[in-house]
Parts: structure tokens; sequence; C-alpha cells
């Protein structure tokens, strides 16, 4: 039940009324706030130290160490690759509902579902959001959309004042206070949310028509503990140029393959930053998201996963703006691998903790997703590095690095499991039908070169500034 | 719906756990017992030897010839790797067909027959295996290219009936694992990837798609040759070596290589039954009787691809496409709708006639006794020098040192006789030359020296014979200080 529901216990809040950083006062050991405790500074100093001095006494057995666990890493990263997208093969990976099947529906009585838009400095956007959450196909009188503004957000607020909103759109003016982020202002809404669902969009979505009927049919015949249900992303500007194509490329094989795939496996989900659709009351329950975290989606996913809860894929598409200017991208991509390390990092301040709440299988799912994938960023350059010097030069020193089984397997990583990343976006491309993307996708590494630079960015921010926002800018597709 | 869901995992255990493992060790039994001949891993282990050591000529083994597929060697390395001789043979052996008996399942039950039709698929080939005796059939590198190719081909079909996304990936797969099977594949391979665009031309929804089907089908195997171009020009120095043999084998390598493809033509009535299937259908795909269509003509072209090989004189390992062909065919089958004991009787027939012939093919002659010869050329060699060397050439060379523990023999994959009197300076040198006859022509001494085995060559004196193999000493002007010391001496 509904805790905002029922008027009688409560007193009607209002924004300024709601502690929008409950997590962290309350469970500050599941927040952010602190981005590493004593413990965990200590161990990682201990283990840079401990690696500097193995460097200095024995240089080459310690780099042939380390080389042969990075080796074993990208093994086990590419038949987890494997693994996934087979299993996104499966007939449960995804729920689908045909417009059949939601037409058979009616009539009935659909239950009131909140929308949260958190939006900031973005006036152009404000009339196409309205207007496209307006024409959405669900009865009015159940939709509760809020629209998140900042309160010194003159600009967007009076873009929001000019409009005439329809019926079930309210305007929330969040009060100016730190962290300035945007689980903060959802953390908010979600208190004054009044739907039994809720779903987050960002400003610039274009959700398809009959997403929330699909949410609430996938919510109504899956399991209870089902509490979120993830809707698919993609770009509508996936030609504008060759950084939207890879990107487009990139989501659709993360949407369409890898999620789908982590569904059926029944894995912790790094939830997508929108088109997340949960049970208000499990969200309230888990005091929503994590203001300090730059990600608080995929830390939520871990969460949900902790308690107990499941999270499903849902055959809907939302629309979004691909990121199309360069300095911008590696910004966002930066905060989104600096929101990784800081979710990893939260998690794992007690990792027997952690084992026994999701279950070994789904505890190596976190290892490999959130700790995995970063660390496969930051450790490429060095093995491209490694592999271009051995082609052009071929000098005995690297050679000798990599003794026999070690070689093989690095040999089997560089040629076999490099092509499968490349042939998974393609995958994820022609499955989008989004064909001539595929051509673009062939040059994905020059991509990854992309990743990897943000991610040691990501790393330097993570200790320098843990909580700055960079803010991913849109609306680049209609100035250009 | 729990009743169902129970026989379901009931028939995935039966089909992909229980009966594959019961038949692969039935066939390992069998092989041991009745064949004496056959010898598990026979050219792969020699290479694994090298490759766990470390050296240039196990990687030149690896990638440098076409007629030495690569995939079968990788997959023995980890049994090599882990276990002794022979059971390093007998694992590897184990684990490739029961490959094998999963691809059955994988190749049947996309047209939704139940478990038993799997299984009596998978009984029919270890029996097809087991009666016909051939024991270049029962070879590890046999087994893993059949399991590719029924994958290829059912995945192909599957493709034209059903239009899934997975076939076309699991077919590019297939065909981009089947480059590395070796020159006899290759052709077949090319075949079946290039039938994944073709196969969806019927309709237009498909047939505009024709450049993601071409990409997603095609990359794997253009990526895999291009790998092999790229480790043969780091390795040995030109990017088309493991090729080269090609030109001296046959006298007109273009006609050859068109001859090659030339089976493709076969599945052209196929294809056509493919389109009209397709365009007059309702639901995405041709339907099964076109998937039968393709399987068929893609067994006929199998058997035709072997007719080339033999007809240029270069059909050493035809056993091979015979098996591929026999195993496409036998799904074929399995794959039609009829009562199960029609299907039971139909499938001991097709085993019967089709083991008769498999049988009926010229088998591979049995290894010579390699210790004996590794001994006699040892014991020759340190009857006149302490300081002698022997460089034994090629993939037979390999083979021969498999059993060897001494230094003197060392394994040769490209013979450069001035960088071996630079590298080993001061020794007495000689190279041991195997007999140019079947397979063994395709290595790369003789297509760079193509007299050396009777005529010796630069600097190479004939010494003795030993068995099928010519011993040659590299003979050089003696240096000043073995002037000195002759001259001191007189």
């Amino acid at each position: 039940m509904s805790v905002v529901n029922d008027p009688q216990q409560a007193p009607p809040k209002t924004a300024s009324s709601v502690d929008p950083l409950e997590l962290s006062h309350r469970r500050p050991d599941w927040s952010a706030s602190q981005p590493m405790t004593r413990t965990q500074k200590t161990v990682t100093v201990a283990l840079l130290a401990g690696l500097a001095v193995a460097f200095l006494c024995w240089p080459q057995q310690t780099a042939r160490g380390l080389i042969a666990a990075c080796t074993l890493f990208y093994v086990i990263m590419t038949l987890y690759k494997f693994v996934v997208i087979r299993a996104s093969l499966s007939p449960n990976a995804i729920l689908r509902f045909s417009p059949q099947e939601i037409a058979a529906q009616e009539p009935r009585a659909w239950p009131l579902f909140s929308v949260l838009v958190p939006m900031y400095k973005e006036p152009e956007t404000v009339k196409q959001m309205v207007a496209s959450l307006a024409s959405m196909d669900y009865p009015a009188d159940k939709k509760d959309v809020q629209i998140l503004l900042e309160a010194d957000d003159a600009v967007t607020l009076a873009a929001a004042r000019a409009l005439t909103m329809p019926p079930g759109f309210r305007v929330t003016e969040i009060p100016a206070s730190f962290p300035r982020t945007k689980p903060k202002a959802c953390n908010i809404g979600l208190h004054l949310a009044e739907g039994e669902y809720l779903v987050i969009y960002d400003a610039e979505d274009l959700p398809e028509k009959d997403q929330l009927k699909k949410a609430v049919l996938a919510f109504e015949t899956s399991p209870a503990n089902v509490a979120c249900v993830q809707s698919r992303l993609n770009y509508y500007n996936p030609r504008q140029n060759v950084l939207t194509r890879w990107f487009t490329a990139e989501y659709s094989a993360w949407f369409d393959l890898q999620l789908p795939g982590l569904a059926a496996l029944g894995a912790v989900i790094p939830l997508g930053g929108t088109s997340n659709h949960f049970k208000t009351r499990i969200l309230q329950e888990l005091m929503g998201w994590d203001a300090y975290n730059v990600t608080e989606d995929c830390d939520l996913g871990v969460r949900l996963g902790r308690a107990g809860y499941t999270t499903r894929m849902l055959e809907t598409t939302t629309w979004e703006e691909a990121c199309s200017v360069f300095w911008s991208w590696i910004k966002q991509r930066t905060r989104w691998q600096k929101g990784y390390i800081q979710t990893w990092f939260v998690h794992m301040r007690d990792p027997l903790k952690l084992l026994k709440e999701l279950g070994p299988v789904n505890f190596l799912h976190y290892q490999l997703l959130i700790g995995g994938v970063t660390f496969s960023v930051l450790v490429n350059p060095v093995f491209w590095l490694m592999a271009l010097v051995w082609f052009v030069f071929r000098p005995e020193g690297v050679a000798q690095l990599f003794p026999g089984p070690v070689f093989a397997a690095g040999a089997a990583c560089l040629f076999l499991g490099n092509f499968v990343f490349v042939y998974i976006n393609l995958l994820g491309c022609c499955k989008r039908k989004t064909d001539s993307l595929m051509w673009w996708a062939l040059l994905t590494p020059l991509y990854w070169m992309m990743m990897s630079y943000s991610g040691w960015r990501a790393v330097i921010q993570f200790f320098r500034d843990p909580f700055v926002w960079e803010k991913t800018q849109h609306g680049m597709v209609k100035k250009s | 719906m729990d009743q169902d869901r129970k026989t379901y995992r009931l028939v995935r255990l039966l089909t992909g756990g229980v009966t594959p493992v019961v038949l692969a060790a039935a066939l390992l039994v069998f092989a041991r017992l009745h064949d004496v001949a056959w010898e598990p891993g026979a050219q792969a282990a020699g290479i694994c030897r090298e490759l766990i050591a470390g050296t240039t000529e196990g990687r030149q083994a690896l990638f440098g010839s076409c007629w030495v597929a690569p995939l079968p060697v990788l997959f023995y390395l980890p049994f090599a790797w882990l276990l002794p001789e022979p059971a390093a043979g007998w694992a590897a052996f184990f684990a490739a067909w029961l490959f094998v008996f999963w691809a059955v399942r994988e190749a049947v039950k996309a047209t939704g027959h139940s478990g038993w039709r799997i299984a009596l698929a998978q009984a029919a080939i270890a029996g097809m295996m087991a009666v016909s005796r051939q024991p270049q059939a029962l070879q590890t590198a046999t087994a893993l290219t059949a399991g590719l190719m029924l994958l290829a081909a059912a995945a192909v079909a599957d493709w034209a009936a059903y239009r899934r996304l997975r076939d076309v990936v699991t077919a590019g797969a297939s065909g981009a694992f089947l480059m590395l099977c070796g020159f006899p594949v290759f052709g077949p391979a090319g075949l079946a990837v290039a039938l994944l665009p073709l196969a969806a031309c019927g309709v237009r929804e498909t047939r505009v798609r024709f450049q993601a089907w071409l990409l997603l089908g095609g990359l794997p195997l253009v990526y895999t040759v291009g790998v092999l171009l790229l480790l043969n020009r780091l390795i040995l120095g030109d990017a088309f070596f493991f090729l080269r043999s090609l030109g001296y084998l046959v006298p007109h390598p273009g006609l050859f290589l068109a001859a090659v493809f030339a089976p493709g033509l076969l599945l052209v009535p196929a294809l056509v039954v493919t389109w009209v299937c397709d365009a007059r259908g309702v639901k995405p795909g041709a339907g099964p009787v076109a998937a039968s269509a393709l399987l068929v003509s893609f067994a006929v072209a199998l058997i035709a691809s072997a007719q080339v090989l033999d007809v240029f004189s270069v059909g050493w390992h035809t056993v091979t496409l015979h098996v591929c062909a026999l195993v496409v065919l036998l799904i074929a089958l399995t794959r039609l709708r009829q009562p199960m004991v029609r299907l039971a009787l139909s499938l001991m027939l097709f085993v019967w006639l089709s083991a008769t012939w498999l049988g009926g093919k010229e088998r591979a002659a049995a290894p010579a006794a390699r210790d004996e010869i590794g001994t006699a050329v040892e014991a020759y060699v340190n009857a006149r020098t302490p300081y002698g060397r022997v460089f034994v050439l090629g993939y037979a060379g390999l083979d021969l040192l498999r059993g060897y523990a001494g230094e003197r023999l060392v394994p040769n994959m490209d013979l450069h006789i001035g960088s071996l009197r630079r590298a080993y300076k001061g020794q007495n040198l000689y190279v041991l030359v195997p007999r140019p006859v079947g397979p063994v022509r395709a290595e790369s001494v003789f297509w760079k020296h193509p007299d050396i085995y009777e005529l010796g060559g630069d600097r190479l004196l004939f010494a003795e014979a030993f068995g099928a193999w010519h011993l040659f000493e590299v003979v050089s002007a003696p240096t000043q200080e073995q002037l000195d010391e002759w001259k001191k001496a007189r």
C-alpha cells in the first residue's frame, strides 16, 4: 500500500518539508556521501604501496604476475559477454506485450502512474517534453506528472510557467541545496508522488506511446519481487555525426542485448538513467536515490538486488538525444564511470555482507559489471600500447612478459575477445534495424579509446571532486 | 506448466548431457579397442609440444600451412598443457565428439522435434563412425570440422526457414571457425556464409537488409582470414605463406581456386526453392521444405568439393569432407516430419549404407616408427661429431620429434641454410628431409626447394637414408680457426 496515498497517515508534504538526503542520513553506509571508508583507503594505499615495492624489488616477476592476472580477467570478461549475449536470446529475456494484448485489457481501471521529469537549464525542451508526455496512451486522470525544476533555474521555470499544463501535470520547485544533483530532485519528487507506479524521464526523452500501459502489465504479470521494469533506450539522432553513430551502436548493444541477457540470468542490473518504472512503495522503502551518487540509477539497481528485488526488461523504447559534442560526451562518460566507481566502493564496504545479500552468482555479476567494466576501461590502453609496440618493434622485453599459456590466452583475447566486443555492437545495430550504423560500429575501437580517456578522467575526478555532476547538454540536435 | 518445464529440463539434460557423454565415451572405448592405426592428436601433439615450449617453430607450425589446420591444434593445446600423452589425446578426442553431439542437438532442436529424435540422430552418428571403421573419420580434427560444418549448415537452413537472427550469428561464427580447419573446408565455409544474404533475397523485407546479413554473417570469416594473413606476416614474414604451397601443388592455381568454389552452383536450385517458398509464405522465412532442400544441396556440394580436391590430386583430407556431408544428410533426414519408428528404420538404413561407403575410402597410412628413426639419426650424427645438430623439417618433423627428449634433433619449419649457419656457427649441421608424398608435398621446404629430397641443394650433401627420410649434411668452407688447427695438425 502506498504511504503517500493515504492522507490520514501523513500531513500533506511540500518540497521544502522533504528530506532529499534521507538515504545518506538514515543509511550512510549505503550512500556515496563518503566516497571511501577509512578501511578502503587503507587497503587501497597498502595495495598500491605493495605493488610499488614489488616493482622495485622484482620488476619482471611483478609485471608478469600483473599481466597474467589481467589476461585472466580479460578471458573471464570475454566468456562472460558470450554468456550474457547467449542468454539474451532466451525467450524470457524481455517482457513483450503486443498492441492486441494491450487493447484486450480495455475497458479497465488503470492505476495512477507518477512520472518524474528532472530538468535543469533546459528551457528549450520543456514544450516538447510536455507534449510528448501528454500524448502518451494512458488515461489523463491517471497521470501524475511532476516537472522537477531547481528553484534558482529561472529560465526553465519561466518556460514552464509560459505553458498551459495539461491535466495531471505540475511543476515541483526544488529548493537550492548541496549536492546539486538529479537524484536529489528525484527524491523530492518521489516523496510527493501519488502513483502506485513511478517512472523517470529525462527532459529530451520521447517514450513510446504505450509504454506506461506496458509497464503496468509487466508489473501485473510478474512475480511480486519484480520492483523495477527497465525500458530500452535508444537515440533519435544516430546519424548526426560519427559520435552519435557510435553512441547509438553502443546503446543498441547494451539495451537490446546485454541488459536483456542480464535480466534473463536474473542478474543485478545497473539501471539506465531514465525510463525505469518502479513500484513506488518499494522505492520509498529503499529511500529513493542516493543524492551523492552521480550514477544513482546504477546504485539503485544494486540496492534493489541487495533488498531481494529483481528488475526485468520491457520491450518498449524511449528515444533520447545522443550526445553529439566530443567534450560533452567525455564529460557525460566521465560522470558515468565515476558513478560506477562510487557505486563499487559503496557496496564493497562490507564484501561479505554484499555476498550474503546478493548470493554468489549475483556477487560475481556485480564484480564483473560494475567493477570489471570500469577496470577494463582503465587497463585497456596499457595492453593496446604493448600490442602496438610488439607488432611494430617486436622487442624481446615485451615477449618475455608473456610466458607460454599467458601468451596464448592474451592472443586469444586480442584477436577473438576484441572482435567479439565489436561484433556485439554490430549485432545490436542489426537487431535495431539500423543497418547503416553497422559499418560505423566496425570502428568501435576508436570509441573505446575515448572511453579509456574518460575512464582515467573519472578516476582522477573521483578523488578530487567526487560529487561534481557534469551536466550533459541537450538540445544540440535542434541547434545543429 | 510445471510438468512442461520438467519435461523440457529432462529432455535438455538427456540430449545435451547424458547422451553426448555416453556416446563420446563409447566412441573413445571403441577407438581404443578396435583400431590400432588410429592415434589421437597425431599432428596436433607435435605442434602443441613446441607451442608450450614457446618456440618460434611452434608458432610457425600453427599458422604456416593451409593444409595443417590451426583450430584442432588450439583445441588440443589446453589438454596437452594439462595432461601427458596419450591421456591428452583421449581427452581431446572425447571433448571433440562431445561437441559434435551437442552440435547435432542444436541442429535438430530448431525444428521443434522431440528429444528422442535428437538422441536417435546422435546415436546414428556414433554408429556410423563405429561401423565404418575409418580411422581418419575418428580423428579429433575431423570431429571438430564435422561439428562446425553441421552447425553452419543447420544455421543457414534455419535462417532460410525461420529468419532468426541467432542463425546468422551461428552460421557466421561457424564459418569463421571452419576457416581455421584447413584448406579443404575453405570453399564450403565460404559458401555457407555467402548463402546467408542470398537466402534472404526472396522477399523485399529481408532483401533490402542484404548488407546487414552480409556484414553480420561474413565479417567473422573475413576477420579470421585477416588474422591469418596478419599472423603469417608477423610470424613467417609473408602474409600469404600459408597459401604458397598451392602454387607448387597445382599447375593452375587460379583454375583450382575457381574449381574449389564451383560446387556452389549445386546450391542454386535450392536457393531458388527458398526464394519461391519465401515469396509465397505468410510467415517470415521459407519454411522447413526449403531448409531441407538447402541441407541436402549443401551435403552434395561438400561431396563435390571432395571430388574437386581429388581431381587436382590434393585430396588427402577428403574423408573429413565426406564425414561432414554424411552428417549433414543425416540431420536433414532427422528433421523431416515422420513417425519415430520410420525415422529409426531410415536412420539405420542410412548408417549402414553410408558406413559401407565411408569404410571403403582409402585409409591413411599408419604412422612410421618414429622413435627408431630419431634414435638412428642421433646415433649416426654422434658417431661423426660431438657438435652435430640435426634440423628435422616440417610438420612431418614435428611429428617425428613428438616423443624425442634429446637435444641433437630440433624441428625446423622454414628452412634458411644461411640463417642456420649464422645462428649455429662452428657446429656441424644436418638437415633431415621427409619423403615428399601425400600431404608432405605441401611442406614449405618443397615449394621452396622442390628437388631437395632427391638432389639436396646449395651446401646440402646427401649423408644417409633413414626409412622414408633423407639426411643431408650442411657443408661449408672452413673458418680461419679451423684452417689454422688443420695446418697445425698436419
